[in-house]
């Protein structure tokens, strides 16, 4: 979708065709998970959607898991889709979140910053410590450090680069990484 | 409740007046002084209404007066199997199309019943390519064919696998009215933009130019 001011300003997330995000399983009906987006709406995911699956092999989600998958579906018009495999059957690093790290909300704004190429932000901060990170396009990131106060360290600098210029980030890193 | 009393010496006459109005399940008379007519049961000796309506009585010649319910003054038309209905659509799914029939031929009805479109039915070939967004949106208006009248719960299944049937009115995201430029486009006359529609081949004498 086209990057403009409004997109950035927005506060809700509204689902479009492509878009990567995380999602939290709030329940299964029937063959469908339902997940919650951060949208108006919920979205929907069939287990049928993973690598892998077939209707014997079904996958390991249960309720609370965190999803990262992209829309296969998402118009005005219609209850917004999901699916964790590309246009070829593979998963490509979509699926189920493994366990433990830390979910948090940051602005619309933020993520596609931090999506840009060479982002400087996410190479200083994999100076400091080895992490995991997964960016959704609804302003949710997931973070899994060595340990948790790693973890939170990361949470806590991530937050605030929506408000801290370039040089306070630095000072802010030069001080973690000084200790 | 007041049951309206039913004088067994007025039966020279054909029409009881005033006429009275009652709800489901109001009791109206026993069954000693009347017999239980269209719109009404009879049951533990007594007569009641099973419709929302006016009350009739007609007295007979011989026997006894007949009690009926009558809702409308004119029986309301009812879709039928096989009727091509107009219906404006209300939502849509990934599996199926909800809609609300208006007219019943060329007669509009007083109440909107819902029908149903489902993906299988919307065209009559390549059924498994069929995209519900790229046949219907919510607010165009369609000409279908009654294929069942569904039970109890269910609505009405319709279809518009023919050439003439589909999408014959659609407002485009300007909020101006479509012009068809094939069985399946339909486009906007004001920005140019060209939509997707199951767009129904309308009769020329049925055209108003």
């Amino acid at each position: 979708s086209p990057l403009t001011a409004c997109t950035r300003c927005r506060l809700q997330y509204v689902p479009v065709k492509g878009d990567h995000v995380i999602g939290i399983v709030t329940g299964k009906v029937g063959d469908v998970f339902r997940l919650d987006v951060g949208g108006s709406e919920q979205a929907s995911l069939s287990y049928l959607a993973f690598e892998g699956a077939t209707k014997r092999n079904r996958p390991n989600v249960q309720v609370g898991d965190l999803i990262y998958g992209q829309f296969l579906v998402a118009n005005k018009d219609m209850e917004p889709e999901m699916v964790c495999i590309d246009s070829s059957g593979r998963a490509s690093g979509m699926g189920v979140i493994g366990q433990d790290g830390f979910l948090f909300k940051v602005s619309l704004g933020l993520i596609r910053k931090l999506l840009a190429p060479k982002c400087e932000i996410i190479q200083e901060l994999s100076q400091l410590y080895p992490f995991e990170l997964v960016l959704g396009m609804n302003g949710r990131i997931w973070v899994k450090a060595k340990t948790v106060q790693q973890t939170l360290i990361i949470v806590n600098i991530l937050e605030a680069c929506e408000y801290m210029t370039a040089e306070q980030r630095k000072q802010a890193l030069a001080k973690l990484s000084g200790n | 409740m007041g049951g309206g009393v039913l004088a067994g010496s007025r039966e020279t006459r054909n029409m009881a007046p005033p006429a009275r109005y009652c709800v489901p399940g109001e009791r109206l008379c026993s069954t000693e002084e009347a017999s239980a007519g269209s719109g009404t049961y009879a049951r533990h000796g007594s007569i009641f209404a099973s419709l929302a309506g006016c009350l009739q009585r007609c007295a007979e010649g011989g026997g006894l007066p007949v009690v009926s319910v009558v809702r409308d003054a004119d029986a309301q038309l009812l879709p039928g199997v096989g009727a091509v209905v107009t219906c404006k659509v209300c939502s849509i799914n990934s599996r199926f199309a909800k809609v609300n029939i208006l007219y019943v031929g060329s007669t509009p009805l007083k109440s909107t019943f819902r029908g149903t479109i489902r993906r299988e039915d919307i065209r009559a070939t390549e059924k498994d390519k069929v995209e519900v967004y790229k046949s219907f949106r919510p607010g165009d208006i369609v000409l279908a064919k009654v294929i069942s009248l569904g039970d109890a719960q269910s609505n009405y299944l319709l279809s518009t696998a023919e050439n003439e049937l589909g999408v014959v009115v659609a407002r485009s995201e300007a909020g101006v009215q479509m012009v068809p430029i094939s069985w399946c486009e339909m486009q906007c006359p004001q920005t140019h933009t060209k939509d997707f529609r199951k767009v129904a081949r309308v009769q020329p004498q049925f055209l108003q130019t």
